[in-house]
């Protein structure tokens, strides 16, 4: 459905017409996965941003943060449900929670908008030059601080909500802080408006910063045209996956009763294993939903991106096709590849092993898919230091580990062996052997990146020798 | 054969291995319009390293930097 490139549809969707109908089109493949008012504030905002060049920065910014305060006000989004966790956990019972994170998301925004003039002020201050690693240490000290003994009751029920409140954010102000230092920058108003933009109000930066978008933005009416087209086209191929989703469940949950993963797993664990084949088949099964659970999201967030302009390469681009790790790595999960190498490929890259190429290269790729990869994670479920403390966050949390580990040593190998030469066959059976290799690596592999805490790293390694049939070896 | 043509033939040899064989222009982005990856990126910068012996470490390295081979052959003219 090539209709961005059929001269007709360009020139229909730049008449009045045109953009009502790519709204209303845009609307409906949004709103059954959000709640109406963000589809419709997501959408028309996005709608606003491409038509209103000149108006993009202040369009971004309040779209950005009335959808940031109305979640948070109306309990829609994560740091409400974990703040009432640790308050009735500390009985602090009469709290306003709603008001606390208001009362935090303010003083974040007034502290971040100073630090990025801060950054602009002072492009060689410590702040500007290591942004990732003064964020990290101060989330560190903020953990430390109310985890401690000398934190409790309300104090730690505050200080929690300033840490809810704070890390959705920061995988984004590393963007925000690097652009404000280059001669380039935006203005700080559309920095703002870039931390948990609209259209994807997340802890990953779809779209990265700043200085992403400004070289993607569409410059002329037939552009924008192309662009909403395609932002049309990407918005309804993520309903297309989502429906394959619901419809894997179906088939294969409903009607061939095949279990879930963490079902198998603690099936396993109670001395109920289920057959081999119906463990792999759970273990398939459970790759394939994660698989379509990142595609259609990242759709979702880059079609409303593109809607507001901006030329974004997809979330996730034929993963299936794959013919190496490091290819998979690259297609899978675009944004979240491009955070790591950002933010931990890019600075080791430049810092260690610089004698030693292959060295450096194995290194800096080990740190982007197994350091950051796991940092990122560890911080996205912050809340179970608050409510389950940090021995079990990080006892529960050894599987994942593995798998970065493992992970961040294929690709590196991966990136090794195409460094040297190496190119997979273009032909049929060297296509099978590769999406064999690839994926049959990625699914043994999901056994253990699998988010659910409650099996530990051994139970996982009894169940995959399982799955092998080599139990007894271990 | 001068640096800018040795950097173009660089740069297409790596194109090759990603099966993409169209004609690249000396303004063209390369990275960040996705033809090249940012591990072909850290390939290339390796090659700068080791060819024109630019220190990227006392660069504030950025992607526009190295986004075309203009970029790169001005990056190489104008580095001390």
């Amino acid at each position: 459905m090539a209709i961005d490139e059929r001269q007709w549809f360009v020139t229909f969707v730049q008449t009045g017409a045109g953009k009502l109908l790519l709204f209303m089109i845009a609307l409906l493949a949004v709103a059954p996965h959000f709640s109406f008012w963000p589809a419709l504030l997501a959408t028309g905002a996005a709608m606003a941003m491409g038509l209103q060049a000149k108006r993009r920065s202040r369009i971004l910014f309040a779209a950005t943060w009335s959808s940031a305060i109305l979640t948070t006000m109306l309990g829609e989004n994560d740091t409400l449900d974990n703040l009432l966790d640790v308050m009735a956990q500390e009985r602090a019972i009469g709290m306003p929670a709603e008001a606390l994170a208001i009362g935090w998301l303010a003083l974040l925004a007034l502290m971040i908008a100073a630090a990025l003039y801060w950054a602009r002020r002072a492009p060689h201050s410590i702040l500007a030059r290591r942004p990732l690693v003064i964020l990290l240490l101060l989330l560190a000290v903020l953990c430390a601080a109310a985890n401690s003994e000398l934190s409790q009751g309300r104090v730690r029920v505050v200080l929690w909500a300033g840490i809810f409140v704070f890390t959705p954010y920061l995988w984004f102000l590393p963007f925000a802080v690097m652009d404000m230092r280059g001669r380039q920058g935006e203005p700080l108003m559309h920095q703002m408006g870039m931390l948990r933009p609209f259209w994807s109000p997340t802890y990953l930066p779809f779209g990265k910063g700043a200085a992403f978008l400004r070289k993607h933005v569409a410059t002329s009416p037939a552009e924008l045209a192309v662009t909403h087209l395609k932002a049309v086209k990407l918005l309804c191929w993520a309903n297309v996956l989502y429906g394959l989703r619901s419809a894997l469940d179906w088939v294969c949950m409903e009607r061939l009763h095949i279990p879930s993963m963490p079902a198998a797993l603690e099936a396993f664990g109670a001395g109920r294993a289920y057959p081999v084949a119906v463990a792999w088949a759970a273990v398939i099964l459970s790759t394939a939903r994660y698989g379509l659970k990142v595609a259609y999201w990242a759709h979702l967030f880059i079609g409303i991106a593109r809607l507001a302009g901006y030329r974004l390469p997809r979330g996730s681009w034929r993963p299936l096709e794959a013919q190496t790790l490091i290819e998979y790595f690259n297609r899978f999960h675009y944004y979240f590849k491009e955070l790591l190498v950002d933010l931990f490929f890019i600075p080791t890259f430049f810092k260690v092993f610089k004698q030693h190429p292959r060295m450096r290269m194995f290194f800096a790729t080990f740190m982007a898919a197994g350091v950051g990869n796991a940092l990122w994670h560890f911080i996205r479920d912050i809340n179970v230091v608050a409510t389950q403390g940090v021995v079990f966050a990080f006892s529960s949390f050894t599987s994942y580990l593995f798998y970065c580990l493992i992970l961040a040593t294929g690709v590196g190998l991966s990136q090794l062996r195409a460094n040297a030469g190496f190119r997979p066959s273009l032909k049929w059976h060297g296509r099978v052997l590769s999406f064999l290799t690839v994926w049959g690596f990625v699914v043994c592999m999901h056994v253990f990146s699998d988010e659910s805490r409650s099996q530990s790293l051994e139970q996982r390694l009894r169940f995959m020798a399982s799955l092998w049939g080599v139990l007894e070896w271990i | 054969m001068n640096a800018k043509q040795k950097i173009r033939e660089y740069l297409r040899e790596q194109l090759v291995n990603r099966r993409d064989t169209a004609a690249i222009d000396d303004n063209e982005s390369l990275f960040v319009s996705g033809r090249l990856d940012s591990f072909s990126m850290m390939n290339l910068v390796i090659y700068l390293e080791d060819n024109y012996q630019v220190d990227f470490s006392q660069l504030e390295f950025d992607v526009s930097l190295v986004d075309s081979i203009n970029a790169i052959a001005s990056l190489i003219n104008d580095y001390p």
